[in-house]
């Protein structure tokens, strides 16, 4: 017999009582678990996915972007587009390493699901394209035979939707054009697995953008040369230069407030699952008056009696905590899952990764939970005089 | 000479309430020797609880003086009330309490437990055969009878080697052969353990079987 | 130095500008888009539907790949049509009672892939077609409830014994046309042998 044994077995009294309770904690601490776990998995994801990108900055038209991206989603026409000198221009500074125009364009299709109408993602691109992007490979088929070829390279998961492979075509309804898939490329767990390439003269021919760019992918000689390489370009009109680590930070810093509002909400379960602990101890505190009061007759020290109840919160909080690491880990797929469908942007990878640190924290942090919830009642328990202990209800 | 165990001079017990004042116990002198089976009897009412409670260290006297095992306890605080009940006392209580969630043997270690002293299985096992309930090791106590539960309560009391044994109508919730299994135990335990026995009982078939009967009335001894 | 100031609509735009491709294609294979809302179109007395995710591999492996591909008349592509692809079925219901089938498979067509939708009977009777996904320079003409309509009444034993009746609706698209009935057909196929599991093929040859 020692204070925990006799703990653990008060607990095993009221099984749906500490069940009840268990669950309050191991919930609380499965929101907090999760939560770190989305913290460290959206970060790393996002930056694979912005390291994915293949370059250090971005030069795109300007204009507002808002009203772009929302003509892109919606298909094709009215974009700001930047002419293709500003790329021979910026491609002539020494400091730039590797560079490489894009033309991007989606094409609604009337027909598309079903007659309700869906787009298609068209990019024309360089060879310098894949330069940037050394991960990107093929599963079948190659680059394209010329720079205005009317061929397409599909990534992954674009030629499996439309079960393509080289030497078939492709029909780009708005333009109504036909291209003959070139290549197809291996999966890259990228965006551009969704993407179709086309050369960027054919894409400026076909949606009539002669000489017209959508944006150029800029890699550096030297990573810290991004500040002054952006404020050479500020004068540069009908631009505007978007630094990828930026972004990442930026959109960190916001994912950090909702972050932190999140983490408000975890703060507030476990500050709720403290008062139920303690609730539910001091409640079978005073239910188990008079059994307190002929342990001090058996010569428990209030010292003892202290101990016991203190052990009882910290078994129910370490047992919580214990469920609810299990319950985080285990449920961290379909956490994922949830976020990914409430997020308007989800980077890819991994969005819920739960580092063995955070198991530690989360356990510790439960049973400090215990110790606190548990002092109060703890302490009503030790200070009962033992008559009157012993006396009540009789 | 007998050893005196408790000796108590002109010991009071006043409760304080709000606009009176209700005197329990007074001017109550008692000497409690090594050996002793002493019945209290009384009308309800009449202070054999908390005459026991006083001589048990788990109340303090208002007045007078109380020594136990030459100790004086008087006036003492519960830091020291609850040493000198680990030592020296054991209680049996009218509704047993027994912690409901332990087994027979694990009530009866709790004891040792809580009294410093080293756990030993084989001890309480002894204890428990001693009581005749060897049987019932392994039970909880809402598996067992009045009778076996008091027993296991017995056990409970005696297993840390107490000077004296207090029992509180140790038979108020038995029926009458269970009862007297009980008061044969304290009989047993008396003579032939040398443990001294107080039982507070208002049945005066077994209240008059102990070796000395003292009857209250009004808080004093009545004559 | 200058700093350039990135507000959030702008970082949104230019993410979303990039990263939005990835919400263009869904998973593979050939789910209804909307389950809940196709089902109660086509069968607007039902009252549910179950979903059996079924592959020819987990039925009947090998001997089975080829017993269908014999049927269909034709090689199944190794890649897109592979033996663990895992097909859709959505049994109808009607209280408890199931009252009909929906079923899509992705056939390869001149220009893209076209999923293919076929809703029958208890018998596999089809009681509608219609394409949820088609690229083509003629695709309104294949879409157009006149011609996906001619299916409605076909069965599993038609497309065996030749006897279908349906004529091109395009002008220049007959290799869409000739890859629309084989995706039929290996829709009803996949239906009789994966889900209703009757035997049909067997009983046809006899």
């Amino acid at each position: 017999m020692n204070a925990i044994t006799i703990g653990f077995k008060n607990l095993t009294r009221k099984k749906i009582r500490t069940t009840l309770t268990v669950a309050g904690i191991a919930l609380a601490v499965a929101v907090l678990v999760s939560l770190l776990g989305f913290d460290a998995g959206y970060q790393k994801s996002l930056s694979g996915d912005i390291d994915k990108l293949g370059y250090h900055l971005l030069v795109t038209a300007k204009g507002c972007p808002y009203e772009a991206a929302t003509l892109i989603l919606k298909g094709g026409g009215g974009l700001r587009y930047m002419e293709e000198n500003i790329f021979k221009r910026i491609a002539s500074d020494p400091r730039v390493d590797k560079i490489t125009p894009q033309l991007m364009n989606s094409v609604y299709n009337q027909e598309g699901a079903g007659g309700k109408g869906a787009f298609a993602m068209y990019v024309g691109i360089e060879h310098s394209y894949l330069e940037l992007k050394p991960w990107l490979k093929f599963r079948w088929g190659g680059w394209f035979s010329g720079s205005a070829a009317d061929e397409v390279i599909m990534g992954y998961e674009a030629a499996e939707v439309e079960q393509r492979k080289p030497g078939d075509k492709v029909f780009v309804p708005g333009v109504s054009k036909v291209l003959t898939v070139k290549g197809v490329l291996k999966r890259s767990g990228t965006q551009d697995d969704g993407v179709i390439f086309l050369p960027l003269a054919t894409a400026q021919n076909i949606f009539e953008l002669p000489g017209k760019l959508t944006g150029v992918g800029v890699k550096l000689k030297d990573i810290g040369q991004i500040a002054d390489f952006e404020e050479s370009l500020y004068n540069e009109p009908g631009i505007q230069v978007v630094s990828l680590a930026e972004v990442r930070g930026t959109i960190l810093n916001l994912v950090a407030s909702a972050r932190a509002m999140a983490g408000s909400v975890a703060l507030i379960a476990i500050f709720v699952a403290l008062i139920g602990v303690t609730n539910t101890i001091l409640v079978s505190v005073f239910e188990r008056t008079r059994e307190i009061g002929v342990m001090k007759a058996l010569g428990a020290s209030s010292f003892d009696v202290f101990k016991i109840v203190w052990s009882e919160t910290v078994i129910v909080c370490a047992l919580g905590g214990l469920a609810g690491v299990i319950l985080a880990i285990s449920g961290s797929g379909l956490t994922a899952k949830v976020i990914r469908g409430m997020l308007p942007y989800a980077p890819q990878g991994e969005l819920v990764l739960i580092k063995g640190e955070f198991v530690w924290m989360a356990l510790l942090a439960a049973i400090v939970v215990g110790l606190i919830a548990g002092t109060y009642p703890a302490w009503r328990a030790s200070r009962m005089k033992p008559v009157e202990a012993i006396r009540a209800g009789e | 000479m007998k050893d005196v165990i408790v000796r108590a001079e002109k010991i009071s017990k006043i409760y304080k309430l709000p606009g009176e004042q209700i005197a329990a116990v007074k001017d109550i002198d008692l000497d409690i020797y090594a050996g002793d089976f002493i019945s209290i009897m009384g009308p309800s009412g009449s202070g054999k609880t908390t005459l026991l409670d006083l001589i048990g260290c788990l109340t303090s006297a208002t007045g007078g003086r109380l020594t136990v095992m030459g100790r004086d306890v008087s006036g003492a605080g519960e830091s020291c009330l609850v040493k000198v009940r680990r030592q020296f006392l054991g209680f049996v209580f009218q509704d047993f309490l027994l912690i409901p969630s332990l087994t027979v043997v694990e009530n009866v270690l709790l004891s040792l437990y809580f009294s410093r002293q080293h756990q030993d299985k084989k001890r309480a096992i002894n204890v428990l055969n001693l009581v005749g309930l060897g049987q019932r090791l392994n039970h909880l106590p809402a598996q067992l009878s009045g009778g076996e539960k008091q027993r296991v309560a017995i056990a409970r009391a005696i297993i840390t080697n107490p000077k004296l044994l207090l029992a509180d109508e140790p038979t108020g919730n038995l029926d009458s052969r269970a009862s007297q299994e009980v008061f044969d135990l304290f009989k047993q335990l008396n003579e032939k353990e040398g443990l001294a026995v107080v039982v507070v009982t208002h049945n005066p078939e077994l209240g008059n079987q102990a070796g000395r009967v003292i009857k209250l009335k009004d808080g004093r001894l009545a004559a | 130095m200058k700093t350039i100031r990135l507000s959030f609509s702008f970082i949104f735009s230019v993410v979303s500008l990039f990263f939005c491709a990835a919400a263009v294609y869904a998973a593979v294979g050939c789910q209804l888009n909307d389950p809940d809302r196709d089902v109660k179109k086509i069968f607007p007395e039902s009252t549910g539907y179950k979903s059996d995710f079924v592959s020819i591999k987990e039925i009947g492996g090998g001997g089975l790949y080829q017993k269908i591909e014999a049927a269909l008349g034709d090689k199944f592509d190794p890649v897109y049509e592979a033996m663990d692809v895992p097909y859709s079925f959505y049994k109808v219901l009607k209280g408890r009672e199931t009252i009909g089938y929906v079923h899509g498979v992705n056939q390869k067509g001149v220009f893209g892939g076209m999923q293919l939708i076929i809703s029958t009977d208890l018998a596999g009777k089809i009681i509608n077609f219609y394409y949820q996904k088609m690229s083509s320079p003629e695709a309104a003409k294949f879409m157009d409830k006149d011609f996906t309509g001619k299916f409605n009444g076909l069965a599993l034993t038609d497309f065996l014994k030749g006897n279908i009746g349906i004529s091109d609706p395009s002008k220049e698209s007959g290799e869409d046309f000739r890859y629309t009935l084989r995706g039929v057909k290996k829709n009803l196929i996949l239906l009789h042998e994966l889900e209703l599991k009757d035997n049909v093929l067997g009983s046809v040859k006899k």
